[in-house]
This record gives C-alpha cells, sequence and structure tokens, in this order.
C-alpha cells in the first residue's frame, strides 16, 4: 500500500513527463486566486480579516482532503470532520506547553508528556499519525461496494468521536481541550492550502486519480480494464485521510480550544456542503464550493443575532447559517447536480497540438497460447445453466460464440472474466490457470472485453478512457496517453480525443469501447454482442474493423453475437451453445448445415411442416 | 438465567424500535433510493404533535392518533416538495437532499417551537414495572414489544394483500417495470412516504416514552440507528430493515452486559465497529435486496 503511495508521488513529480502540464497550470491558478482572496479579505476588515481569511484556507484545505478522495472515487465521505478531529487532538497534545499541560491534562501518559513540538514537526508527526490511520481505516472500508461504503465512514465519524470522548485522559472527554498554542498564522493556512490545491489537482491526473474516476464512473468496466478497484480506493482513501489528519492538526492550532462536537456532524455538513455545492467531481469546483459557501455563512453569521435597519431590527433567527448551507445545499442539487464547476477545471483546455504525440501500438510479441474453456459446468441451485463446456479461443484467430437466448453465453462469459466462479471446470489463458481469479487479474493476464450494454467511463474524455487501461498495463502516463492516442487514431477518434465519452454517439462509443479494450495490449479480446442496436451500415463498418484489427494484431478474437451475417463472415470458427450444452463447434460452413443447429435455431418451423 | 432473560426482553424492545425505524427508512429507500436522513425529523414532528395534543389536554389516545397523523403529513409534505423535485439525483445526491432538509426542519423546529426539551408526561399507568414470576419488566419496553410486533404484522398484511401494498413491493424489485403496467409512480411513492410516516411516530411514540421529552435534535440518535440497522440488513430489503434492528438491538444489549466497565464508554465504538465488520463479511447486508441486473 504505501508502496503504491510512493510511486504514486514519484510519478506527479516529473511535470511535463508524467502529469500533463496542465494540471499544474490548473494548480498555480487556483492557488493565485485564493492567495488574492485571502489577502483581499485581510486588507480590507484587518484583523478580523485575517481570522476569517486563515478560516477559509483551513476549510478550503479540509474540503480539498475530502474531494481527494470522494471527488475521485464518488463515495462521499462523512467521516473527514473525524479524522480531523483524530489530527486537531494528536497535534494539541504533542505542541501544548508544559505548564498548562500538567493543570489541563494530569493523567496524561508519561511518554505523551512535555514534547512541546514546533508546527513544522508537528505537522511531519501528524503526517505519519495520518498515513497510518489512513491505511488501517482503509482496509475494511475498500473492501465495501460504493453504498456501503459511505456507510462506512459514518461509522468511522461516529467511533472516532465516541473514542474521542471516552479517552479522557488524553483529550478531556467531551469538556473544551484547552491550551493548544495558536500556531497556525494566515501565512501557515496558505502555504497548507497551496500545498493541498497542488497534492489534489496533480493526484486526480496521476494513474492513481485516473483509476479511481474510472471505477467512480463504472466499476466493472474498470476491473474488466485491469483496475484493482480495492486497491486504488485504499490508496486514494489513505492519500484522502492523510491530508484530513494535517488539516485538522493546522485547525486545532487555529481554534486554540475545541471539544469532540467540533469534530462531528455540523462540520462533516459543512465540509460536505461546500464540496457539493462547488461540484465534487473537480479541484475547482471544491475550492470556489467552499470559498462561496463560507462567505454566505459569515454574513449569516451576522445575521443571525438581528439586523439592525436603523428605525427598527429584523428578529434574529437562530441557525441562519446552518439554513443557508441547507438551501443552498438543496439549490444545488436541484438545479446544477454536479456543483458550480460541473466538470470544468480551472486552466487551459488540452489543445491539440500539445497533445503526446500517437506512437504505433505495439504488436503483441509473444504470438501463440491460448483461451481455454475446460470442462465448465454452472449449476444454480438444480439448474445447470451450463454443462460440461470445453473450446479453445487460439490467438490469431476469431472465434464466434452462437447459441439461442437461453443457451448460456452471459453465463459463460461471465465465468471467463471472473465475474463468476463456475462450480467445476477450469479457464486457462495462456497456460495460465484463472479460473476463479477476480475480473482484474484477468484483464492483466491478457483479456479485454466489451459489453452488450456498453460500459464507458462517461465523465472522462475518450483520451482517458482509454489511458487507464494502458495506465493498467503498466505504462508511465506519458506513455499511456500516447498508446491512447494511436488506438484512438486507428479507430477514427482521435479528433474527438479531448471530449467526454458520454457525449459520443452509440456507434462511436462501441468503437471507444473497443479502442480501450485494446488498450491493454490483450492476447484475447471477448466482444459481448458487438453489433447489438446497429444499423447494416454501422455493423459493416464494425466488421471492417475487427477485420483489421486481426490483420494488426496476433490477438484472439471471441465474438458472441446474435447478427448471423457479421459472425458468419468474420469468424474463422464457432462454438454453438444451446440450453447449457455445447451442440457443434467448426467452420462456418460446417455449422451453417449442421443440422443440430438448424434445429435449435429453427427447429420449432421444421417440426411444423 | 434471570439476569439472560432480562437482557433477552431488553434486546427484543430495543430490536423492535430500530426495527420499526430501519423500515421506515427501507420502505422509501427501496422505492426511490432515498436513505431519508429527515426520517428522524418525522419523528420530531411527531413528538411535537403529541406535545401540543397533551398541552390541550387531549385523551392520551386521540394525542398519539394526532401524533401518528402528523409525521404522516410531514413525510408526505417533504415528498411532494424536497424529495420529488430531485427525483433525477443520484443516490448521493438524494441522501444529500435529505441533509438539508433535516438541518433545515431542525432550525425552524428551534426558532418555531424551542430550542429547550418540552415535556410529554405518559399517562401514570405507561410508567410502572410489571412482574412476571421473578423477573421485572417495564411496561414501557413491553408496550414497545407489542407494538412493534403489532406494527410489523399489520405492515405485513398490508404489502401482501392489498393491490396498492403489491405495487409497493412490485415497485421496490423494479419500478420501471411497474410504470409500464399502468400503475401511476406518484401514488406509490407518496404511499412510501406515508407509511414511513406511520412507521416513524409510531416509533417516535416509543422512543418518547422513554426519555419523557421532545426537543429539535430528539430524531438525530434514532436516525442513525435506523441508517446503521437498515445498512446492516441490507439496504432497501424489508425484512433485511427488520433483520437488522434486531441485529442492532441485540449488539448493544450484549456489549452494555458483557463489556468490562472501563470500556463500557466505547460501547457505540464497538457496536460500530463491529457492523463494519458485518459489512466487511456481507458487503450487501444480511438479507441483500433484490436488484434487477443484467451485464
Amino acid at each position: 500500500m504505501l508502496g503504491l503511495i510512493l510511486n504514486e508521488a514519484e510519478e506527479a513529480m516529473s511535470p511535463g513527463i508524467g502529469v500533463p502540464g496542465r494540471a499544474w497550470t490548473s494548480a498555480a491558478l487556483l492557488i493565485a486566486a485564493t492567495g488574492g482572496l485571502a489577502l483581499g479579505v485581510s486588507l480590507l476588515f484587518g484583523n478580523t480579516g485575517i481570522n476569517i481569511a486563515t478560516l477559509v484556507l483551513l476549510q478550503i484545505a479540509a474540503v480539498l482532503a475530502l474531494a481527494t478522495f470522494s471527488g475521485n472515487s464518488g463515495i462521499v465521505s462523512f467521516g473527514h470532520s473525524a479524522f480531523m478531529g483524530i489530527g486537531a487532538y494528536v497535534s494539541g497534545v504533542l505542541t501544548m506547553a508544559k505548564g498548562v499541560q500538567a493543570t489541563a491534562l494530569p493523567q496524561l501518559p508519561l511518554w505523551l508528556q512535555a514534547h512541546e513540538l514546533s508546527l513544522v514537526s508537528v505537522i511531519i508527526v501528524t503526517a505519519i499519525v495520518g498515513l497510518a490511520v489512513g491505511i488501517l481505516s482503509g482496509f475494511p472500508l475498500a473492501r465495501l461496494s460504493t453504498g456501503s461504503a459511505a456507510i462506512g465512514t459514518l461509522a468511522f465519524l461516529i467511533i472516532i468521536h465516541v473514542v474521542l470522548i471516552g479517552a479522557r485522559e488524553v483529550t478531556r472527554g467531551s469538556q473544551t481541550f484547552y491550551g493548544v498554542p495558536r500556531l497556525t498564522t494566515v501565512y501557515a493556512a496558505f502555504a497548507l492550502a497551496a500545498a493541498f490545491i497542488v497534492i489534489a489537482r496533480v493526484l486526480r491526473d496521476t494513474p492513481l486519480g485516473l483509476k479511481l474516476r474510472a471505477a467512480r464512473e463504472n466499476e466493472v468496466a474498470a476491473a474488466a480494464t485491469g483496475v484493482n478497484v480495492r486497491r486504488v480506493r485504499h490508496a486514494g482513501w489513505a492519500i484522502s485521510i492523510t491530508m484530513a489528519v494535517v488539516a485538522g492538526a493546522l485547525y486545532g492550532h487555529f481554534l486554540g480550544a475545541f471539544s469532540p462536537k467540533d469534530f462531528y456532524f455540523d462540520l462533516t455538513f459543512t465540509l460536505v456542503s461546500m464540496l457539493i455545492v462547488g461540484g465534487m467531481l473537480t479541484v475547482t469546483g471544491a475550492v470556489a464550493g467552499t470559498i462561496l459557501l463560507a462567505a454566505v455563512v459569515q454574513v449569516l453569521r451576522q445575521a443571525e443575532t438581528g439586523i439592525d435597519l436603523g428605525a427598527f431590527t429584523l428578529p434574529g433567527v437562530f441557525g441562519l447559517p446552518q439554513l443557508g448551507m441547507g438551501l443552498a445545499l438543496l439549490l444545488t442539487i436541484w438545479r446544477r447536480p454536479l456543483g458550480l464547476a460541473g466538470l470544468h477545471e480551472a486552466g487551459p483546455d488540452w489543445p491539440r497540438s500539445k497533445m503526446a504525440p500517437a506512437v504505433p501500438a505495439r504488436r503483441q510479441q509473444e504470438e501463440g497460447g491460448a483461451l481455454e474453456v475446460r470442462n465448465v459446468t454452472m449449476r444454480f441451485g438444480g439448474l445447470v445453466a451450463l454443462d460440461d463446456i470445453s473450446f479453445t479461443v487460439p490467438t490469431g484467430q476469431v472465434t464466434g460464440l452462437i447459441g439461442p437466448n437461453g443457451a448460456g453465453k452471459t453465463t459463460l462469459i461471465n465465468i471467463i472474466c471472473g465475474q463468476v466462479r463456475p462450480t467445476t471446470g477450469n479457464v486457462i489463458i495462456s497456460g495460465r490457470e484463472m479460473t476463479g481469479q477476480p475480473p482484474h487479474r484477468i484483464a492483466a493476464a491478457g483479456l479485454g472485453r466489451t459489453f452488450q450494454n456498453i460500459r464507458l467511463f462517461d465523465r472522462m474524455t475518450a483520451l482517458e478512457n482509454v489511458a487507464v487501461a494502458a495506465m493498467a498495463k503498466g505504462h508511465s502516463p506519458a506513455m499511456a496517453r500516447a498508446l491512447a492516442l494511436s488506438q484512438l487514431q486507428r479507430l477514427g477518434l482521435a479528433p474527438r480525443a479531448g471530449e467526454l465519452a458520454s457525449s459520443f454517439a452509440y456507434g462511436d462509443r462501441r468503437r471507444l469501447e473497443i479502442a480501450r479494450a485494446l488498450a491493454l495490449e490483450p492476447r484475447f479480446l471477448l466482444l459481448d454482442e458487438p453489433a447489438a442496436g446497429m444499423n447494416p451500415a454501422e455493423t459493416d463498418e464494425l466488421i471492417r474493423i475487427l477485420e483489421a484489427i486481426r490483420a494488426d494484431h496476433a490477438i484472439g478474437l471471441l465474438v458472441v453475437e446474435h447478427d448471423m451475417r457479421l459472425i458468419m463472415r468474420l469468424s474463422d470458427r464457432m462454438v454453438v451453445l444451446n440450453k447449457g450444452q455445447k451442440i457443434a463447434e467448426g467452420t462456418p460452413d460446417q455449422i451453417r448445415s449442421d443440422p443440430k443447429v438448424i434445429e435449435a435455431y429453427i427447429g420449432s418451423r421444421r417440426a411444423s411442416h | 438465567m434471570d439476569l439472560v432473560l432480562q437482557q433477552i426482553v431488553n434486546a427484543v424492545s430495543l430490536g423492535g424500535i430500530y426495527a420499526l425505524l430501519a423500515l421506515g427508512l427501507a420502505v422509501v429507500f427501496s422505492i426511490v433510493s432515498l436513505i431519508n436522513f429527515a426520517h428522524g425529523e418525522l419523528m420530531t414532528v411527531a413528538g411535537y404533535g403529541m406535545f401540543f395534543a397533551l398541552a390541550v389536554s387531549l385523551p392520551f389516545p386521540l394525542a398519539l392518533l394526532l401524533a401518528v397523523s402528523v409525521a404522516v403529513i410531514a413525510a408526505l409534505l417533504t415528498e411532494r416538495f424536497a424529495f420529488r423535485p430531485m427525483r433525477k439525483a443520484d443516490v448521493t445526491g438524494l441522501l444529500l437532499t435529505s441533509f438539508a432538509v433535516s438541518a433545515i426542519l431542525r432550525v425552524i423546529f428551534q426558532n418555531g417551537i424551542s430550542a429547550r426539551p418540552k415535556p410529554v408526561p405518559l399517562p401514570a399507568g405507561l410508567t410502572g414495572v410489571v412482574e412476571i414470576g421473578s423477573l421485572h419488566i417495564g411496561i414501557v419496553p413491553l408496550l414497545s414489544i407489542v407494538t412493534a410486533a403489532l406494527s410489523l404484522a399489520l405492515l405485513l398484511l398490508f404489502l401482501k394483500h392489498t393491490t396498492l401494498g403489491k405495487a409497493m413491493r412490485a415497485a421496490a424489485e423494479d419500478f420501471e417495470v411497474l410504470r409500464l403496467m399502468g400503475i401511476k409512480a406518484n401514488r406509490v411513492i407518496a404511499m412510501a412516504f406515508a407509511v414511513s410516516g406511520v412507521l416513524a411516530g409510531i416509533a417516535a411514540v416509543l422512543w418518547i416514552a422513554q426519555r419523557g421529552s421532545v426537543d429539535p435534535l430528539m430524531g438525530f440518535v434514532p436516525v442513525l440507528k435506523a441508517f446503521v440497522a437498515a445498512v446492516i440488513g441490507g439496504l432497501g430489503s424489508l425484512s433485511g430493515a427488520v433483520a437488522g434492528g434486531f441485529a442492532l438491538g441485540i449488539l448493544e444489549v450484549l456489549f452494555q452486559a458483557f463489556l468490562p466497565d472501563a470500556a463500557l464508554p466505547y460501547r457505540d465504538a464497538f457496536v460500530l465497529s463491529f457492523v463494519i465488520l458485518i459489512l466487511v463479511w456481507r458487503p450487501d447486508g444480511l438479507i441483500p435486496a433484490p436488484v434487477s441486473r443484467r451485464s
């Protein structure tokens, strides 16, 4: 886990080569805007202004910590504020002056006493603590499905809250924890916000960020593209929690005195509202949302005690800031569900000229090998969905798999791709036993696939869609982009590389999915009803593309299709399933004249004649 | 032996309330994918309904009826004006909507009624203890068990034997198909909210019976419990919600009874860690909701 995170950091550190330069430009713009605003507020309102600026900068840092996980993974975390609490308490104990400690925390364990650390060293310590806490808490979290994971974060919020109250010797329980030196100056807050803007913005475009976003858009497709969803979620969570704990440390040294309830639901509600209102899919949105809602809250807080209008006073409304945030949240979800920023990051769009030059896709070096299905049987209770199926998909050939509805094709595909484990039997890819391996391992072993009902990463660009696959294969980001571009070129999609996948028309979506599968440099490519929903002209185009793929790559194609014209024209060999059994195997000509096949497809007509 | 029986009674009575709460969330979630955090505020509304009814000296049964009715009305109003406009939002969007609704309602209670707790006195007959053999059982926990069991049975009858109930069960399985069958979506959804309002109202009465007062933040703890219970059981699964409610009740009572004194302040941390373990073991809950899936 730590290795993955360090590797990520290393790749992010090489601007221009690793992460595209526009991520850095965009981060610089956001830092400049944030700094300018903070300076403006400080100059305009004097000491109060400096206070407000410091608070908002810390909030920006906290929201960015949240956005680093939630924005990229799509799992809203309700637990981050509690992790900030851990940072505040841990750092507070370590920086507290000896004398204060003796009165405030008389029962403090000896090893925690009298450290009196400086701000910089305490940040380093809390970052290490944060990373450890993040990695540990990530173990259960990464195993949960998307819905349960959000609940898991909520459980963390409550667990940490209870622990903070319970650990009286260190935290003074639910009483106020005081005596924390106010070391967080506006400069320190700005430095933190700036650092987090860079981390959050750059991480988005690293392999980790891309894989996380791919899993957010479509978990099944991400796994089939070679992404180990659990692992990337774990890494993303650990990084994000580290950021939250550090942000909490500085927040604690801004407040000076606090209690566990300062890191509970109210803070969660504030942070989540800021993120959602701004837009959780972008770093720009996170920053903009924080600034906007912080401004609204400031104004409403003034009004909370009543507004003096000269002749008469408007009565105060208790809880006005909460009311304002609630309404802002409702308005956002109602009118702009993606938040203010939507999908747009501040900064330059990707200029076509700056895009990495395409490199010709490499031919698969190793030839030969086969995808073997051996004696696969699948039973669901008493129902036998597949009965002792065996066949081989050799490389360099097209194998067609056909069968009427209910023949067991989908079950077989799910078994081959690792979504379901067969009752008995084996799936072997190039000599390696792959039965029961998870989908991302099978993808890595050399099986790319497309889906019957097209699964793309909709809110990512075409280039990003394809680059994820190349990165999962282990290519550096720059190389992955170049390879992705060449796949897009091959399928005629290169001019639209920078557009979102969701904006593509049906036929183009199919082609994009094929490009993504090819970027895995697979030895075998499984196409699940590639011609479904296509008109004859589109089908002809598809046949042309598939024939080109077969000519260019020495890969084995397994095509599952209802369209007889396509499959007869394309296949070298065919396998026919009916009612869970293999009833025929052979060349298209043999299949065409096989009486069992004819009976399975048009049996009833023969019977009636 | 007595202690064990006593704890079983406690677990069942607590679990029954949690089951009602979780069921209230599950009924709505199964149909519109909304985890309604404002469910707690429906309880608070019911509590205030009871408070005002008793304040104008309405007889106790009438006050109960009123409490449940206002919860139903509140449920229908939030559905019509907050959740219906957001129906296109995803699960997270809907959850956050309910967060916002809940926050707004709390501010309204604080300013419109009072930030302080309002007493809701129970009739004297309900505060005693019954002795069964050597067992001392409070009337309130006993009534909780009976009420929870009755409510669950009635809900089951409603879902199994009325047209609307059947439509709701069908909607939970596949809403689109139901629409194609010509059932009016808005009616089914409104019905789901009404049922969740009834459940919130009943749960509120039982909740208040144990604490004797109502305040603007009252709904917060129960909705958390409901949420956790519904998740343990399997979000959107009705039988799962009941199972999850009882599981949570049993867990809490067990930890309360068997944790050493020093660890008691951490009881909820233990319970929730256990919940995380359950989820790791079964990510979709004990009794997962049926989903129509095709790859």
